[in-house]
Parts: structure tokens; sequence; C-alpha cells
């Protein structure tokens, strides 16, 4: 039976120095929620930029209704019914309900907006949905679930044949999760097909039809949704394909060495729920968690980058409040934060510069290091960490990703942090850079720091951690030590399936 | 990379003297004047009244540095002027002509103008930093009423007055040169100090560049912007002082104006961008020269004064065109072709 709306065959991208995606194939029913899923970075998004004529694809060919179609851009591809509602809702939120969904196409009367029209339509429109709103109020003023139904219900209105969701649910909250699932319930029964980006597995399970996995750009399988068991799902996207270059010791603490940190019942609303933890000093804390299991915000509460509103903090026996990362920094704990563009590097400044900086931070800038000391700081780093560059004042922005982060880790070892945060730090960098960054964070344990490491790669937190902490919804679900940290173990738990 | 956008204005500046002497072969003439013991020339001329923007240009560079603007410093200097005034001000009641006078203490007459205009200096960078506005949005609110605040303070009126130590500020020398050149000179001094030999200008720099990863740097960025808009307000203060001292009276509707867009004019020119990031004071000593080159030039070509601030604008556009990231981008690559 051959009742595919969409069919995308063997779609080929390539990126400057990689290939984005390699032979993909997928396609889509017409009444079927089909979820992509995938680490980061696995070409999800890489795909539906493709749909949409975001990318151009350099082989491969997407097939609509039976008539090949090449998208130019987003808007081309709305004409040719293909909707996209991406993670952050891309409306106004100065402009009314009404308003955000017609605009660009009011409904005209004597060459003139017909409000009372548009009003009427959007209102039908959202009841439709169940939704029973003032639409002249502006966007802002109804919440983000809100604000994510009126854009799928523009994205609906405009008469399209493929809906694409792009993490719709990563800001909703359980009932607001559930209205969304009855309008897309709606939706297949009409006959639509849409496409589900998600990291929620629980969500996977209960809404789609068929799941496709996506791994490093290619094609792990497409899937019937009870033909696939959670763990094999979580399997499949992590996938098996480390080399182990480099046997590791864990780093394991002594039972009798000193408790570095103490969390008691920390959390931040929305972000966090109920956090606590002992790291001892020396000891090496793995976060082990899908994206968006709240891994990146316990990192930023015990930092303070979002302090956390409850519970208690102790640094090596003492009560500490940590509300800014300036307070994280000046009680000795360090922060290397998974956005390196983002929140790490300083592009413009040199090399010596973005080294010093924490330190400096510390110090404050009336004491400031000399030339001589930054200098030499920067020296001894870039050649303990090997930073592949002509001298400290090249721009860190012209460095490759993996010096980069190599940079950043240097910054914060000037500081001599008694726990160091490490939030993603061998993402998109090398095997051979990543194995270096492990090893490091291995010497600093030795040399009596504490170290959390967050990580997508199963394999190298259990290779490098003496604990492993798993998160799952936004919680901290287990704690494993020693010989129970095995992978089967730890998939199960993040599949819920324990 | 960072002196060939300085080296764009300096370039530019020298042409314009160059033009300047072929007008007039004595322009870099200087001569004694014994009776005020003073040196004359074109040359100081426009290091005197270049003066106020320089200052001021000073704390504009790492405002524009931290990706913001103030547009306040027009106001403040009007501002600083009427405090000063309403210090110094001449009682007609009591004299018949503008004499040696004050209200109190000529230590005050110095200090209050400037703690006047770092706090609302203050005020720019708490509603930047704290209220989260944006740097254009805030300071308008003290560019419109600032003015305002000078009218109120001295009800309206103009007040001259002929205390003679006042004067020294913008009309006295000091060895041999105008003093606001040697105040200029001293704040330039100052600033460099404190944002090359601290770590000051790191951090500008980088909350200027990127303000979330310095802020997980342990950076108190609200701390740095607060400085910056802090020193900005004390520096319009000091150039409103040294303004009102040349004309001996304060002017709320007339002093400083348009200070900040020649200020943040002189920062571009020195090649620091609008959008934060590196900066050069040394650049921004340049591109205020330059203004006032530019004026000079003016009067010197007979231009009618109403066409002035279109032929300021007009080189202004030339200079800012050539130093534009294409343009430069094109010229380098013109030059790696020819060798």
């Amino acid at each position: 039976m051959n009742n595919n709306i969409l069919e995308m065959k063997q779609i080929e991208i390539q990126f400057p120095g990689v290939k984005a995606l390699d032979k993909v194939d997928f396609s889509l029913k017409a009444g079927e929620v089909h979820s992509l899923l995938g680490e980061n970075g696995a070409g999800k998004s890489t795909l539906i930029k493709c749909l949409t004529g975001v990318n151009k694809m350099d082989a491969g060919a997407i097939i609509l209704d039976g008539q090949e179609i090449r998208p130019q851009d987003p808007g081309h591809a709305m004409t040719l019914g293909i909707s996209t509602v991406f993670q952050e809702v891309n409306l106004c939120p100065n402009l009314s309900v009404a308003e955000n969904i017609f605009v660009g196409r009011q409904p005209m009367k004597y060459h003139q907006i017909n409000w009372r029209e548009i009003n009427r339509r959007a209102e039908e429109l959202l009841s439709g949905f169940g939704l029973k709103i003032d639409v002249t109020r502006p966007l802002s003023y109804y919440s983000t679930a809100i604000q994510q139904m009126v854009s799928i219900a523009r994205a609906v209105d405009v008469k399209a044949k493929i809906l694409i969701l792009d993490e719709p649910t990563s800001s909703l909250d359980t009932g607001e999760v559930q209205l969304l699932f009855r309008v897309m319930r709606e939706l297949k029964a009409e006959g639509m097909g849409i496409i589900f980006i998600t990291h929620f597995l629980d969500q996977v399970y209960e809404i789609s039809d068929r799941m496709t996995i996506l791994r490093n750009g290619h094609l792990v399988g497409t899937y019937g949704i009870s033909e696939l068991s959670r763990v094999e799902l979580v399997t499949m996207m992590i996938g098996k394909d480390f080399s182990q270059m480099f046997e590791l010791e864990r780093a394991e603490a002594s039972p009798d060495a000193n408790i570095a940190l103490e969390a008691e019942h920390l959390g931040v609303p929305g972000k966090v729920e109920d956090f606590s933890l002992k790291i001892r000093e020396g000891e090496l804390v793995g976060f082990a968690g899908l994206l968006g299991s709240g891994r990146t915000e316990t990192a930023e509460m015990l930092f303070g980058a979002v302090p956390s509103s409850r519970g208690s903090m102790k640094l090596e026996g003492h009560d500490v409040k940590i509300n800014t990362p300036g307070d994280a920094l000046n009680n000795r704990m360090a922060f290397c934060p998974e956005d390196r563009k983002r929140d790490g590097i300083i592009s413009d400044l040199s090399i010596r510069e973005n080294i010093i900086l924490a330190l400096q931070a510390r110090r404050g800038f009336m004491k400031p290091l000399t030339r001589a000391e930054q200098q030499e700081l920067a020296d001894r780093y870039i050649k303990l960490l090997g930073i592949a560059t002509p001298d400290a004042e090249k721009k860190i922005g012209e460095l490759s990703g993996g010096n980069q982060q190599k940079v950043i880790l240097a910054r914060w070892m000037a500081t001599q942090p008694a726990i160091l945060i490490l939030d993603e730090p061998t993402r998109g960098i090398d095997i051979g850079a990543k194995a270096e960054i492990q090893k490091l964070m291995l010497q600093m344990c030795e040399e009596g720091s504490s170290v959390i490491f967050i990580s997508s790669e199963l394999d190298e937190i259990i290779r490098c951690s003496g604990t492993v902490v798993v998160m799952r919804d936004r919680k901290k679900v287990a704690e494993l030590a020693g010989s129970e940290c095995t992978q089967q173990k730890i998939l199960e738990i993040i599949a819920g399936a324990a | 990379m960072k002196n060939s956008k300085i080296l764009g204005a300096v370039m530019a500046e020298v042409l314009l003297l160059l033009v300047c002497l072929v007008i007039r072969p004595d322009f870099f003439s200087i001569s004694y004047q014994p009776t005020t013991g003073m040196l004359y020339g074109n040359i100081i001329d426009i290091l005197n009244r270049s003066s106020e923007i320089t200052i001021i240009a000073m704390g504009m560079t790492l405002i524009i540095a931290l990706g913001g603007t103030d547009l306040s410093v027009g106001a403040l200097v009007a501002v600083s002027g009427a405090v000063a005034l309403k210090l110094l001000r001449w009682d007609v009641l009591e004299y018949n002509t503008p004499g040696d006078y004050t209200v109190c203490n000529f230590f005050w007459v110095l200090v209050l103008p400037l703690v006047v205009c770092t706090l609302m200096g203050l005020f720019n960078g708490f509603l930047v930093a704290k209220g989260g506005m944006q740097p254009i949005i805030a300071t308008l609110i003290l560019m419109v009423c600032g003015r305002g605040v000078a009218q109120i303070l001295t009800d309206g009126k103009q007040f001259t007055t002929g205390y003679a130590p006042f004067k020294v500020i913008g009309q006295g020398s000091f060895l041999w040169l105008p003093v606001p050149i040697i105040i200029t000179v001293i704040v330039v001094a100052f600033m460099a100090w404190f944002t090359r030999r601290t770590a000051f200008g790191t951090f500008v720099e980088a909350v200027g560049i990127n303000r979330s990863a310095s802020r997980l740097s342990g950076i108190n960025a609200a701390m740095i912007i607060f400085i910056a808009f802090a020193v900005t307000g004390l520096l319009s203060g000091v150039s409103g002082l040294i303004y009102s001292s040349r004309i001996m009276s304060n002017d709320s509707n007339n002093a400083g104006l348009n200070y900040e867009m020649d200020a943040i004019l002189a920062v571009v020119i020195g090649g620091t961008s609008m959008t934060g990031g590196k900066f050069s004071l040394a650049g921004t000593v340049v591109g205020s020269i330059l203004i006032r080159t530019i004026v000079t030039l003016v009067y010197y070509f007979g231009i009618v004064s109403e066409a002035t601030m279109a032929f300021k604008a007009l080189i202004i556009a030339v200079v800012i065109v050539l130093q534009s990231e294409p343009v430069r981008n094109y010229l380098s690559k013109r030059r790696a072709k020819k060798s």
C-alpha cells in the first residue's frame, strides 16, 4: 500500500566539513503522527529545514502527493502545503491573537482590513481547538501553551497537508501537553500528516504511530510504535559507535574523603525539581539523561546562573548562598557551559584574555594581573592543554571548536576550582580532543577537585564517572555508583522502564 | 587590525590639515602672547575647542564598547553649568558689575556639578543595568528632561558671573597652554590608565562582546555598566564646567547642544564599533580632533555658516564609509593582490 503524502528519498546535505545528512529516507502517510528522533546533531532539524526550504539538499528528492517539489524557502513550502511550528513561538507577542493568525493574509473589505471578519474567524478556529479566549488581546497576554496553540492554528488554517511540530512541548506542562495532543488527534482524524519532534519519550509512545531514528546524519531505521521498546529506542538514538580509544580509570572518591559539596532540596520552579546531591573531594559525578531532562538546568542552578529558590547548599561543610555566577566563582566553583558560542567564548578577545577572564573576575578589576603574569598563565595552559595556536594573541573566535573548549577549560583551571561543572565539554569536537579532555577531567580529580560531568554520550559518562546521576523529566531519578553503572541499567532508567 | 582602524582616522586628519595648509600657508604657525602667557595658533585652537567633546567621548567610548549609547551627555553639560552658575551667580541687587562673587565655597562650585552629573549617570546606569532598558531609550529620558532640570535650577534665567577663579577653567592658561587642553590630557591619561592598567577595559570589552559568557565567567556585568555610565556622567559634568567657564554663564538651551552626536561620532570615527566590543581611546581622541578640524576648515573655506552642518556631515560620511568593513576588506584585498 502506498498512501504516503510525503516521501523524501536519499536526501544528502553537505555542510562544510561534515555530511549533515547521508542518504536519508523518510515518508509520511496521511492521518499519521510520525516522530522524528535522535540526539542533538543527529540531523533532525536539518531534515526539517530541507523540507521547508531553509537548507538546500545536495542530492535526493522530495515527493509531495506524487509530485516532486523543491521548496525554496519556508514561505514557498507553506504554499505547497507544508506548515511548520518551531520550538520557539515565532509569532509577534505585541499583536493580537487574531492578527497573529491572519497576518499577511487579512480578509479585506472595500480595500480595507476587515477586522470584524478577522476576529470572528479567529474565534471560530480556536474554538475548534477547544480554546475560548478573547482573540483581540495581545498574544503575550496568554501562556506559552496557548501561544503554541495559536501558532498551530495559524499553521493549520493555511490549508496545510503536512504539519511539522518541532519540540512544541518543551515548555508546556502536563495539562497543556494533553490539550495539544487532543488537537493533534483531531487533525490526524482529518487526514493531516504530522511530523513530531520531541525529546520526551513518553510523549512519543503516547501520540505517534511510527518513528524514524537518525544518528549522526544517518538513518537508523523507521519503526512502528509497537515494534520497538524504549530501551531499544534509546540505544539506537545514542548508538555505540564510540571507539574505546583510551582505557580510563574511573574517578571514584575514597569513602573517607571530605564532602566537597552538599546540596539539599534545591529547586527552580519549572526547571529543576527537588535536587539533592553529595560530592566528595576527588570524585567525578556524571549526569546522564536525555536532552531536556534537566541536566543543564541543574548545572546552571548549582552555579547560580539561575539561582535555586529553595533548599540549602554546603561547600566543604560551610553553608553558602549562590545567587550569581560571581558568588559561585568566589566559592571556588567553575562552570563550562553547554553552548560554547553563546555562553563560553568572548569571540573577539584573544586567547590570553579569555583564559585570564574568570581569575581576573575573582580578583576584581582593580587588582589586575600584570601582562607578564597573564602571558605566563596563557602560555602554561596553551602548553598543558595542547591548544593549537601560534601564540596567545590569536582571537579565540578563530580557533576550532575543540581548541575553543580547551581555552574555556583553561579559563576555569586557572582559578583552581574545588568544584568544576562541565556541561557537554566534549560535544562537537573530534575524538582525539575528546579523549584529551576526558583525561584532563580525571587528572583534576586526582589533584583533589570534584567534577560534575554532563554528557549525552553514555559511554564516556560510564568510562569516567565514579557516580552517575540519572535525570529524567527535570528530576534526579537515580544515583548509581561503582559496578551499578552499566549502560543497560542507565538506559533502562532513562527510558523510564525500570 | 586595531591599528588599521585608527590609521584611517589619522590619515583623514592629516589630509584635512594639509588642505588647511594649502588654503592658509601660515596654518601651523604658533605664536606666544606675553600678556596672557599663552600660545596661540590654529592647532592650539583646534585642540582647545575639541576638549569638551574629547572628554565626554572618553566615557562614550566605554558605553559604545558595551554595546550602548548615551544620549543624555549634552543635557548633562547644561545641568553642570546650571548648578555651577547657581552657586556663582551675580547678585544684581548688590553688585553693579558681574564680580568676584560666589554664594558658597569655590570648592563646592566645582564639586557639586560633578556630583549631580555623576548621580544622573548612575541613574542612566541603573535603568540600563538593573531595569534592562535599552541604553538609547534609558538615556533619552535625561536627554529630554535634563535641560528641564537645568531650567528649574536656574529659574529659567541665564546667570552670568565674573568670578576670576572660575574663569581659569575655560579661559586660563597653564604651562603656556589653555587649561581645557590640560584638563583633557589629564582625563585622557586617567581613562587610559583606568581601562588598560586595570582590568576594567578588558571587562568592558568582554561584556560588550558577549554579556552572557561574561556573566558566566563571574564578571558582574551590571556593575561594569553602572560604572561606565557613572564615569560618562562625571565627564559630562567636567565638560559642562569648561563650557560654562568659557561663556562665564549658563545656557540651559544651548550648552552642550548636539554634543551626544559629536561624541558618538568621535568614537565611531576612532574605530570603535557601535555593536560593541573592542574599543580604542586613542582613536576616539583622533576622532574628536578630526571633528573640530572640519569645523575650522569650514571657516577657512569661507562656507556660509548655514552650510556648516551639511559640510561636516559630508566629510564624516566619507570617513566612515572608508572605515566600513566591506571597504576595508576590499582595500586590503587589493593591497594583497598588488604585492
